[in-house]
């Protein structure tokens, strides 16, 4: 997908989602398929800021490594025992709505219209917040990310790292 | 290369093993032994009370998997082998805690590393915790009689780079260092334990007494899991279970047993929580209170060689040097080992994002991690933590006291100290705020000021111990130090919720020693005359 339909795209999403529209329709929107999903959309903004320095710089490989991470973090989620998992989704509920990233962010503009450098400073904020609640909220999001990306083989070349080879024949 | 399976070996020959995942109908069964949990303390009883003639019936909540699926990769390990997929913390989520959920319990994926119960910690027992008959030079037999039995030897062959570092700082510093001895047998050295051993050298629960028990006609119920006992006067008059899905939810099919004896073995946390959810007699509200963690710091050094973290024996030194330097109520003492380092396991047990974490990744194979366990439950400000219902199961609240964050402060000095002097070129004290130091004359003066505090240091726990305290006086102690219940005649405790401190040392031996008597003890009672 070219960077600027991704932005299209997100815009539009975000929109929707601020309205507490919650189902998105790709033809409409020409919408990449892997991002159907709107906590997919949502996560899609935070990895390139979260995994900066960390993501392929190629355009196509990039691409590729989000649908990998995206794929592992509905993994990850799936796996989660259900308090967790309601508590995240409660997070992420209210990031998708104006009330509630006023609430989080001090600011009703969605994630997805917030450029990376406006992202990481919000991520400092909730990393340093005086509220245990925002920092967890951090952490909660972070480790999820950084456990996903990381849990791809194909994202291990960026430390030099493989599995032995032993039983692979 | 292909690897015989013993599980699927013992499986085709015939064992009564049951996977809750495929049960349609309700079950009812009817045993002379039902044993709740796989693990350290299941597995040794299991095997204990079959030999002795009873019939046993070993349920497991976690799944039966075996070498063909371990495929040293920590997507599929971690949720499929330990509590809540790794991610379980404490309620405050300031302590991500690492237990084991399958059959074999924490020894399918701990790192092997096996210490007989310190003197300290017992003779503290026997004179603050009621405990009797469990001395070291009582315990000796045992942990001699278990050490044969799961190969327990000290690690012969070079430790790697990790553990080396450890030696060679503490080699340099003139501390106490040991090397350690593991339940290995035929061991690849590959690293990759915390995973299940792909190569079945460990020699866990999994691969040991489970099969043995099975061998010997007991059953084994897997993805089952005990909802509560029911109880009459000073009875335990039946369980009752749920069957499991694949993915560990509730089926809706009820499993109840019928026993002579209960034996729970659930492991901290999850015996007291299941005597909770029983509203069994506890008159002085001992249950789920001072469970212990071992909670631990980690401390990152970059060296200019590779390390290789992730390859060879995850553990094979520690040194003991500030375990127990004051008195054992003294101010708490701490332990140093180091960890395997998987990207997972790194990635999320570091600090912060973006390029600065993807610089520390990139020098993934050059990062060596130090880690210090501290022993909590002795100093009268380190009670531990409290096992609390919720609607879901339970949380954990572990309040993270003065008195920790002290040695918290004095055990980051001692790991930075002692990577500089194995030749670290940098320490990264994992807490927000720590720089990259780069001399210990700078690590004395940073560590000194360093703001740490829940959540935002780095703190972690894979031993799980008390909340079900043993000990003669039923003032501080649910079960007698034969693991009897105070209050119900056939009911006993055999796990890490027994301890009544923390132990100062790694788990597992300690549990195979101890349930080792304790069964024994159990079996000539119930033993067919």
């Amino acid at each position: 997908m070219k960077r600027r339909t991704f932005l299209t795209t997100a815009l539009v999403g975000t929109g929707a989602l601020a309205l507490g529209v919650n189902v998105y329709s790709p033809p409409a929107v020409n919408i990449n398929p892997a991002l159907d999903n709107p906590h997919r959309l949502l996560f899609s903004v935070l990895l390139p800021v979260i995994l900066d320095g960390a993501f392929p710089t190629v355009e196509s490989h990039r691409l590729a490594a989000q649908t990998r991470t995206l794929d592992a973090i509905e993994q990850t989620i799936s796996v989660l025992p259900q308090d967790q998992r309601e508590e995240l989704m409660q997070l992420l509920e209210l990031l998708e709505q104006r009330l509630g990233l006023l609430l989080l962010t001090g600011n009703m503009t969605p994630l997805m219209m917030r450029n990376p450098q406006e992202l990481a400073a919000l991520l400092e904020r909730w990393r340093g917040h005086y509220l245990d609640m925002m920092v967890t909220a951090y952490g909660g999001l972070r480790d999820l990310i950084m456990a996903s990306y990381y849990s791809c083989p194909e994202h291990w070349h960026h430390l030099h790292y493989d599995k032995p080879k032993y039983f692979e024949s | 290369m292909s690897i015989e399976d013993p599980i699927e070996t013992g499986l085709a020959s015939g064992w009564q093993h049951v996977d809750g995942s495929t049960l349609t109908e309700p079950q009812h069964y009817q045993v002379d032994v039902v044993i709740v949990g796989s693990g350290a303390g299941g597995g040794v009883a299991a095997e204990i009370l079959t030999q002795a003639g009873l019939s046993v019936m070993i349920i497991e909540a976690g799944p039966l998997k075996s070498s063909n699926s371990f495929n040293m990769e920590e997507r599929r390990a971690y949720p499929n082998l330990y509590q809540q997929a790794a991610s379980m913390k404490t309620k405050d989520k300031a302590i991500g805690i690492f237990q084991g959920r399958a059959v074999g319990g924490s020894t399918t994926v701990n790192w092997t590393t096996s210490i007989r119960t310190p003197r300290n910690a017992l003779q503290y027992w026997a004179s603050d915790k009621s405990i009797a008959g469990l001395s070291r030079d009582e315990l000796d037999p045992w942990f001699e009689k278990m050490e044969q039995r799961l190969n327990i030897a000290k690690w012969d062959y070079e430790p790697n780079r990790n553990n080396m570092a450890l030696r060679q700082g503490c080699e340099a510093l003139g501390w106490e260092y040991t090397v350690i001895k593991r339940n290995v047998s035929g061991c690849w050295n590959t690293g990759y334990c915390g995973m299940g051993c792909p190569v079945n050298a460990k020699q866990s629960m999994l691969v040991t007494t489970i099969p043995s028990a099975l061998n010997g006609g007991a059953t084994l119920l897997s993805r089952v899991k005990v909802a509560k006992l029911e109880h009459q006067g000073d009875k335990i008059t039946g369980l009752q279970a749920q069957a499991l899905t694949e993915s560990l939810t509730p089926s809706g099919v009820a499993v109840n047993v019928k026993a002579k004896h209960y034996l729970l073995s659930a492991g901290a946390i999850h015996t007291p929580a299941l005597l909770m959810r029983s509203q069994v007699a506890d008159p002085h509200q001992l249950l789920g209170k001072r469970t212990f963690l071992h909670p631990t710091l980690l401390s990152g050094a970059i060296f200019n060689d590779p390390i290789n973290g992730h390859a060879g024996a995850p553990q094979s030194i520690y040194s003991d040097q500030f375990v127990w330097q004051d008195d054992a109520d003294g101010e708490l003492g701490y332990k140093l080992e180091v960890p395997p380092i998987h990207p997972i396991l790194i990635a999320s047990k570091t600090l912060g994002y973006g390029k600065s974490h993807a610089e520390l990744m990139a020098k993934f194979n050059q990062l060596q991690v130090t880690i210090a366990l501290v022993r909590d439950g002795y100093h009268p400000d380190s009670q531990g933590g409290q096992v609390q219902l919720t609607d879901h199961g339970f949380s954990l609240d572990y309040p993270l006291s003065d008195a920790f964050w002290r040695a918290a402060r004095r055990a980051y000095a001692s790991m930075a100290e002692l990577q500089f002097a194995a030749g670290a070129q940098q320490v990264l004290p994992i807490t927000e705020g720590a720089p990259y130091l780069s001399s210990w004359q700078q690590a004395k003066k940073v560590i000194s000021e360093l703001d740490l505090a829940p959540l935002k240091t780095i703190v972690a726990s894979a031993h799980v111990m008390g909340g079900c305290p043993m000990g003669e006086d039923p003032k501080m102690a649910m079960v007698n130090s034969y693991g009897e219940s105070h209050y119900y005649d056939n009911l006993s405790v055999m796990d890490g919720s027994i301890f009544p401190t923390s132990l100062g040392a790694n788990p597992q031996l300690s549990i195979y020693g101890i349930t080792a008597r304790n069964a024994t003890h159990l079996a000539q009672k119930l033993q067919p005359k």
